[in-house]
């Protein structure tokens, strides 16, 4: 229901606000900045935020760029940032965008703000589960029990992953070979997604390509770990007459890629959603205090506000609902390549 | 025309996802009535079957969001 809702929001307020702010400084007749950027906000920048303190309030992230210049010779260029690159004299500044001044980009290596997130993420997760494992070793969590709130956290998230999740959807002996890997995209996608809750930061989940690196990730893990009989269940469906197969394999073919691309833009769309409502719903003081006055926007503020207080208890849930969503659909989908049919039952199963 | 059929569009998605997740939840919250003793079989399935339907509807709202931005 609160995803219902959530959606119905964010349509009414995306299309009622952020497009009609956002396309108004696309009109030459009106020449000033938009009262409050919602698409700006939320896309990948190539600096991070930092608290006004420090450098401004943004720290400017290195750029590291191969391009083939005017001659078609290519080349390798890095900077400290996009300001040094443009000093430098071989790029320029279009549209907000690093491009060249004679030539073309090959492959943009720079450092973005959703790539920071996504290391520290991951940096996190490695981190926390290193030194939770070394607890272990040591017996901490074997033979007595486990100590402190935190090895006491992270053992029920872990055993819920293993239990609930890995061994509950992959077939007996071959479940705990992806408890490594379905852990590691849970806590990573968890931690990105959490870290987008923090003032300053940046959701790296809310950009289609980390999402899409994941989903590709897991692709791979899936088909990998497909067994002859999932091969054959995609080339040859068993148990159904030849002319049903020409229907029924570009189905499967497709199939196999169709869940990747559904896991990358579940993820993207629900944390891409959870920010834009925030964004419009807080912005929506700064429009009324734009168009109404002063005394306008102290009042909707009230509302915003409070309204931003309970999305951002739904936004945790969400966050870690949806690692969990991934995680589990990643080991629904493993669980399935990777059964085995015995074929025996497969046929009356068929027959039947 | 863009943001006509986006806005359009997006309302059917809601009340797609609306009827659908709702009927999810009837029917999970029915069988809980019946047989508590299933519910974390139950919950399991109906947030599975949740994380489906929505996974459609997302589809829609990507299309509406590329609607408003480069459908002109």
């Amino acid at each position: 229901m609160f995803q219902t809702i959530r959606r119905l929001f964010l349509t009414l307020l995306f299309l009622s606000i952020s497009t009609s702010h956002l396309f108004a400084a696309d009109a030459d007749t009106n020449d000033e900045e938009p009262v409050i950027d919602v698409m700006g906000t939320v896309a990948d920048h190539d600096y991070i935020k930092v608290p006004k303190l420090i450098n401004g309030g943004k720290v400017y992230l290195p750029r590291l760029i191969f391009w083939e210049d005017g001659e078609g010779n290519s080349q390798f260029s890095a900077f400290a940032n996009s300001k040094k690159a443009v000093e430098s004299g071989m790029f320029e500044k279009v549209d907000e965008v690093l491009a060249p001044v004679s030539g073309t980009i090959t492959l943009d290596m720079s450092i973005t703000s959703h790539l920071v997130y996504f290391w520290m993420s991951m940096l996190l997760a490695v981190w926390l589960t290193i030194s939770m494992s070394s607890r272990y070793k040591k017996g901490v969590g074997r033979d007595v029990e486990p100590k402190g709130a935190f090895q006491n956290l992270f053992e029920v998230f872990f055993v819920f992953i293993r239990d609930e999740v890995v061994r509950a959807n992959i077939e007996g002996h071959k479940a705990d070979k992806y408890v490594p890997y379905l852990f590691t995209v849970f806590m990573g996608i968890a931690f990105m997604n959490l870290f987008g809750l923090l003032p300053w930061a940046a959701t790296a989940t809310a950009d289609l390509t980390v999402t899409a690196t994941l989903a590709v990730i897991s692709f791979f893990v899936i088909q990998f770990s497909g067994t002859k009989d999932h091969w054959e269940h995609v080339f040859w469906f068993p148990g159904v007459p030849s002319a049903i197969r020409l229907i029924l394999t570009p189905v499967e073919i497709l199939g196999l890629f169709t869940k990747p691309f559904a896991l990358a833009i579940r993820l993207f769309a629900n944390m891409l959603s959870g920010k834009i409502m925030i964004i419009s719903i807080l912005g929506l003081i700064f429009i009324f205090a734009d168009f109404f006055g002063a005394a306008a926007g102290y009042g909707v503020s009230t509302f915003s506000v409070s309204l931003t207080v309970i999305l951002y208890a739904l936004k945790t849930f969400v966050a870690l609902l949806q690692a969990y969503i991934f995680t589990l659909l990643t080991a629904v989908f493993i669980g399935m390549a990777a059964e085995e049919h015995h074929h025996e039952e497969h046929a009356a199963e068929h027959a039947a | 025309m863009g943001l006509l059929a986006a806005g359009i569009g997006a309302g059917i998605v809601a009340i797609g996802a609306g009827i659908g997740i709702g009927m999810i939840g009837k029917a999970a919250t029915e069988s809980i009535a019946r047989q508590p003793e299933a519910s974390g079989d139950i919950r399991g399935a109906m947030i599975l079957t949740a994380a489906f339907i929505e996974g459609v509807a997302l589809f829609c709202a990507v299309i509406c969001i590329l609607l408003v931005f480069f459908g002109g």
